[in-house]
């Protein structure tokens, strides 16, 4: 019986890291998928840390600047919270996160299988 | 439903009477019996340390923004003069030469910083304390502070006159600057002129600041003598709530204490 469970516990262990795998993927898929939809045009690569600062907001596309915005007052949060609160679907805030740390204004933590996205004050600078 | 518990007072020119409005609006909310903490973000020309003549402070603002101290050291409780407890605090911007020069001095990551610190408000003031309003005054125009201010308030009231160079500004900055942090925003027309006895007369100012700057009107208000023979030396309101003034501030205090429920 303990052998049996040991033995199962390796195939779901094997399953969960290849849903990160496809999970973190996705996750690059969409931010190419946005790349190509803007053309590049929006997405400035930036030095590593940005300040996310209100004139940036101000010179940022609208798309963009909505998702900021919202990290700005959140905190810190998933791409579900975001998009709770911006009533946009998640798959479209986890791009645009994404999008926004590839600028370098947000910062991405991955705890587990959940990825937090925050507005780092306290180290830039 | 959109809570209009911060409450950013800006214009784009100055002299437009921002800082009478912020002070006697968070005025008439303590008399209204609300909890309300009113803030000087005119870190360039600070007034309300001299209005309320408080010559020192434990903390300034400039302090907590500056990460230097928390919320509670800013805070200076005037309840008393409402003859009340717990009701009536401010947070006063540094008026020394020094302080503005340096403020004027900060960089991008400062600001960020500083609206970090400002966004936590809401839950250090709003949600901890119990505040029912917090009322900002800003710098007029597109000042760093201001825009922090915007950014972080429910609702912002953009004080204006009939002054022409203010109503281009004005215009420009509801669609360049408001409309693009999709912030409710109202118009209050300080300094009128027109003729008010007549109600022919005010529907034609209402309809004319609405197809203007086609955001809502939450009021107009005259030009009055007495308030610049007051030569800002009290609140107004406290001073005089008999005077048409105080009637229409308490107008526009309903108007926002209704957008609540």
């Amino acid at each position: 019986m303990a052998r049996q469970e040991v033995l199962g516990k390796k195939p779901l262990s094997i399953l969960e890291k290849i849903r990160e795998n496809l999970e973190r993927l996705n996750e690059k898929m969409e931010v190419m998928i946005e790349l190509q939809k803007h053309g590049k045009k929006d997405i400035q690569m930036l030095p590593a840390e940005a300040p996310l600062d209100v004139m940036t907001l101000l010179s940022m596309p609208d798309h963009l600047r909505k998702t900021a915005m919202t990290v700005c007052r959140l905190g810190r949060a998933t791409a579900e919270e975001v998009a709770q609160q911006t009533k946009r679907a998640r798959a479209v805030e986890s791009a645009y996160l994404n999008q926004l740390v590839i600028m370098g204004h947000v910062k991405k933590e991955r705890k587990g299988r959940k990825a937090y996205f925050y507005v780092d004050r306290d180290t830039q600078g | 439903m959109i809570l209009a518990r911060i409450i950013a007072v800006h214009s784009y020119k100055g002299g437009t009477g921002k800082t009478l409005l912020s002070l006697n609006l968070a005025a008439t909310f303590v008399k209204r019996g609300k909890k309300v903490c009113l803030m000087d973000l005119d870190f360039r020309a600070p007034s309300l340390s001299t209005i309320l003549k408080i010559d020192k402070a434990e903390c300034w603002l400039n302090d907590y923004l500056n990460g230097t101290c928390e919320i509670d050291k800013v805070l200076i409780d005037l309840s008393d003069r409402f003859h009340d407890k717990d009701k009536f605090f401010v947070g006063l911007a540094n008026p020394t030469t020094e302080a503005i020069r340096n403020m004027s001095a900060k960089d991008r990551k400062w600001e960020m910083r500083a609206l970090g610190r400002l966004l936590a408000l809401r839950n250090s003031l709003l949600e901890a304390k119990g505040f029912d309003y917090l009322v900002l005054d800003t710098s007029p125009g597109l000042q760093y502070s201001s825009i922090n201010a915007i950014v972080t308030a429910d609702l912002v009231i953009v004080a204006t006159t009939c002054d022409r160079s203010d109503v281009d500004g004005t215009k420009r900055m509801l669609r360049e600057l408001y409309d693009l942090f999709e912030k409710k925003t109202e118009v209050v027309l300080n300094k009128v002129l027109h003729d008010f006895s007549s109600k022919s007369g005010r529907d034609e100012v209402q309809s004319r600041i609405k197809d203007v700057y086609q955001v809502p009107l939450l009021g107009i208000i005259p030009c009055f003598c007495d308030i610049s023979k007051a030569e800002g030396n009290a609140i107004f309101t406290q001073e005089r709530p008999d005077h048409s003034f105080a009637k229409i501030l308490d107008e526009l205090a309903n108007k926002i204490d209704n957008s609540l429920v």
